[in-house]
């Protein structure tokens, strides 16, 4: 009995074995080598590969860069993810009630989505440009006469001009997950708020929040954790300029390991972010967890 | 339909000219680069080249020739300009030997050598009888590009060079002489300094406006960062002092460069802050400005050359056909900005065959037809390109052309190289997009200043030193 039991147990870690390889492959792995190489000093021209200490992580401290690169990434999602969240919710509010041809405009609401992020920062960048941008024209056409708008290269449009990209790409993830959580409010409850005359906004609060909590908390997060390491729109809109006005963390990460060869720093970049965003990820979600 | 015709004769007439020229040349350096390469049949080599145009030259024309000749076959690997340098370092760290010939951008070469990335290339040079024709190549190109502290490592491929391409029936018509005259008391011609520059700009704007703007130029920081470094240098600036190593790009010449450029901007059309290449050459070929600086392929397709050939079907028609000057830009040193040359990976497994297939590329034969392709953005980089029968009588205007190239080719500067280049750039790349967003000139290239200054200080002030005075004693580095 005793073996049968023994055995029975041993197949089942057999069986999860590939997977948790896989995993560690995949995951660990990866992880591990950018601790080593952060303590490293691996750069255009050097490999050593010994022990250099923890001089990378000192410059950090000391890279106003990397500061305020991060400061950029804060601000960007802290304005981004409102938005999209807000928009989405409306949408999805909008499309709560049965309407004509409501599953074809979903599908055309959704299409941004399936856009690769490089496309659509390129795309966007055409449409802001001055000379063949439709932007500018339509702007011109309402203003009635020739407007000089440079959306990517001006300090005060520029992030506006991230910012539509973005919000135009992924309002409607926000919207399709919405969606699917109002759905799935109970109509019961509703009613009996509605019965006993209950505002919309207490209903909202009362009802409609705790209900779709859950999933706005993950779509929050994940949109949160995309935001935070957005690279592509910006990438091709900007370049991170003017200047390194528009430079994210991703953005710095990237010019430091792929344009500038400073791999071991670029490592200590990425475990810090990796470090700071886990921490911030498991404060939230014990949050969420009390608050429930 | 003509015009495809057109076009597709053209390539035709090159595959021939090829043809009869090969038994004519007995024992080329292009022969015996071929002969020896025979031993190498059946295998493959990876041509690294930059994404668009160039690689239409190995893919459809000297790779298909050079299997045939030799039973080697060429595979093209593609990555856009400002990649391409990670590529060749990613592949050297990792040791995969994905490359075998690289093309390499010359100010970057210094950085690949010291990496340890590029194969120095004399011994085969001696070993299959190149150093001849390699004397060939202008010596701008020649004397600059090809070495690193003596030793070679690439041969010099390319004979970019910033032009000043202008609008003749504009510069031309007697009323505008007339006017221009009396206002400024000069000849109106193309400018041969910044002031005539912004002179001429601003009166075809005040005259013409919107219809024709005097210029329009590079302004996108990766494209402006040439002129500025042209200008900065014509008119007397220098990167560092040579003895502290301390950068004095914010002296009283960068920041007048500045203010200067931002004062042009006037007299372009709006938007011109957003330019890169291909806005400023179709706005030149749209006939909406009436000078503009930009590379050698500018010239030839706003010409009409290689008009109907389907690899060029992007461009729009042009309607200044008949109407091109070509000149140097004021101060008469153009930028010779990036270029390229043929390298070897160190990493290659055929490392022989890989400087073969250089060899013949480059070589006095095949490079002549190379550089007529239509398609092709190489241009002309030997002395014998410039003054080729078959090439002077391709347009109307081909020897005037080919006349300002190689003057460029001789009074051309070059690029600023050091030990990790790039890096230097991004600082000029990010001080110009700061300059168009209206930041204050002399701030920015103090920042600049000391953004350099960390710079060479965690690359070590002796070693960056060395590079750099090596660059700088160059005859071409410096106006005077």
């Amino acid at each position: 009995m005793a073996m049968a039991k023994t055995g029975s147990r041993s197949l089942k870690y057999l069986l999860v074995a590939p997977a948790v390889f896989v995993i560690l492959l995949i995951g660990l792995y990866p992880f591990i080598k950018l601790i080593v190489t952060s303590v490293q000093n691996i750069t255009m021209f050097d490999d050593d590969r010994g022990f250099h200490g923890f001089v990378h992580f000192a410059r950090l401290l000391e890279d106003s860069r990397l500061w305020e690169s991060l400061l950029h990434t804060f601000g960007f999602t802290a304005v981004a993810l409102p938005l999209e969240l807000v928009l989405g919710y409306l949408l999805a509010i909008l499309f709560l009630e049965n309407m004509p041809f409501k599953r074809v405009f979903v599908a055309i609401l959704l299409l941004p989505t399936v856009i690769s992020p490089i496309v659509a920062g390129s795309t966007w960048r055409l449409m802001f440009d001055q000379r063949f941008g439709p932007v500018n024209q339509v702007i011109a056409w309402i203003a009635g006469e020739e407007v000089k708008l440079l959306w990517t290269v001006d300090p005060d449009l520029v992030w506006p001009a991230i910012l539509v990209a973005e919000v135009w790409q992924w309002t409607p993830f926000m919207f399709l997950i919405l969606l699917a959580a109002l759905s799935n409010v109970d109509k019961a409850q509703l009613e009996a708020a509605k019965i006993d005359g209950a505002s919309h906004w207490m209903t909202f609060r009362k009802v409609v929040l705790p209900a779709i909590m859950p999933v706005l908390v993950i779509a929050i997060l994940i949109r949160a954790l995309d935001l935070f390491r957005v690279f592509d729109v910006i990438w091709t809109m900007t370049g991170g300029g003017p200047g390194t006005m528009t430079e994210t963390i991703t953005i710095y990460a990237y010019q430091m390991a792929f344009r500038e060869f400073e791999i071991s720093y670029s490592s200590a970049i990425a475990l810090f972010v990796i470090v700071s965003l886990t921490i911030l990820v498991i404060a939230a979600l014990r949050r969420v967890e009390i608050a429930r | 339909m003509r015009s495809q015709a057109k076009g597709k004769l053209i390539s035709t007439a090159v595959a021939t000219s090829i043809a009869m020229a090969s038994p004519a040349i007995a024992d080329s350096a292009a022969d015996r680069a071929v002969e020896a390469a025979k031993q190498y049949a059946g295998t493959t080599l990876n041509v690294f080249y930059e994404a668009g145009l160039q690689p239409l030259d190995p893919k459809n024309f000297t790779g298909p020739m050079w299997e045939e000749l030799t039973g080697i076959k060429i595979n093209v690997i593609e990555a856009p300009l400002d990649q391409m340098f990670t590529k060749i370092m990613q592949d050297y760290r990792a040791g995969s030997g994905s490359f075998d010939v690289l093309n390499v951008v010359p100010n970057q070469m210094p950085d690949l050598v010291f990496a340890g990335a590029l194969e120095p290339l004399d011994e085969l040079v001696d070993k299959y009888g190149y150093r001849d024709e390699l004397n060939g190549i202008a010596p701008v190109y020649r004397d600059n590009q090809m070495k690193v502290e003596g030793t070679i490592y690439g041969l010099p491929d390319d004979g970019d060079v910033l032009i000043l391409y202008y609008r003749r029936d504009i510069f031309e018509d007697p009323d505008n002489m007339a006017e221009f005259k009396a206002k400024h008391g000069y000849d109106l011609g193309p400018p041969n300094s910044w002031k005539e520059f912004a002179d001429i700009g601003q009166f075809i704007t005040d005259k013409y406006a919107p219809d024709l703007y005097g210029a329009g130029m590079l302004r996108q920081p990766g494209n402006a960062q040439y002129m500025f470094q042209e200008r900065f240098r014509v008119e007397g600036g220098r990167f560092f002092d040579p003895e502290s190593m301390n950068a004095t790009i914010n002296s009283e010449v960068g920041v007048r460069v500045f203010n200067e450029m931002i004062e042009e901007n006037k007299f372009m059309p709006p938007g011109v802050e957003q330019w890169g290449f291909i806005e400023a050459f179709n706005a030149f070929l749209a006939g909406d400005i009436a000078m503009s600086i930009s590379w050698p392929p500018v010239g030839r397709w706003a010409a009409g050359y290689g008009k109907g050939t389907e690899a060029l079907n992007w461009i729009p028609e042009t309607k200044v056909a008949d109407k091109i000057g070509y000149a140097l830009p004021p101060g008469g040193r153009p930028e010779l900005a990036v270029g390229f040359s043929f390298g070897v990976a160190s990493g290659s497994k055929n490392k022989e065959a890989a400087y073969l297939f250089a060899q013949w590329m480059n070589s006095e034969e095949i490079s002549l037809q190379r550089v007529q392709l239509p398609f092709a953005l190489r241009d002309p980089f030997r002395t014998s390109h410039f003054s080729s029968p078959e090439y002077r009588s391709r347009w109307s205007s081909a020897p005037e052309y080919l006349d300002t190239l190689k003057a460029g080719a001789e009074t051309g500067l070059l690029d600023l190289s050091l030990i990790q280049t790039d890096r230097y750039e991004e600082g000029i790349r990010q001080s110009i997009s700061r300059l168009w967003a209206g930041d204050d000139p002399q701030e920015i290239l103090d920042d600049l200043a000391d953004q350099w200054n960390d710079l060479t200080e965690r690359i070590g002030v002796d070693k960056q030193r060395r590079a750099y005075v090596d660059w700088a004693n160059k005859p071409n580095a410096y106006p005077n």
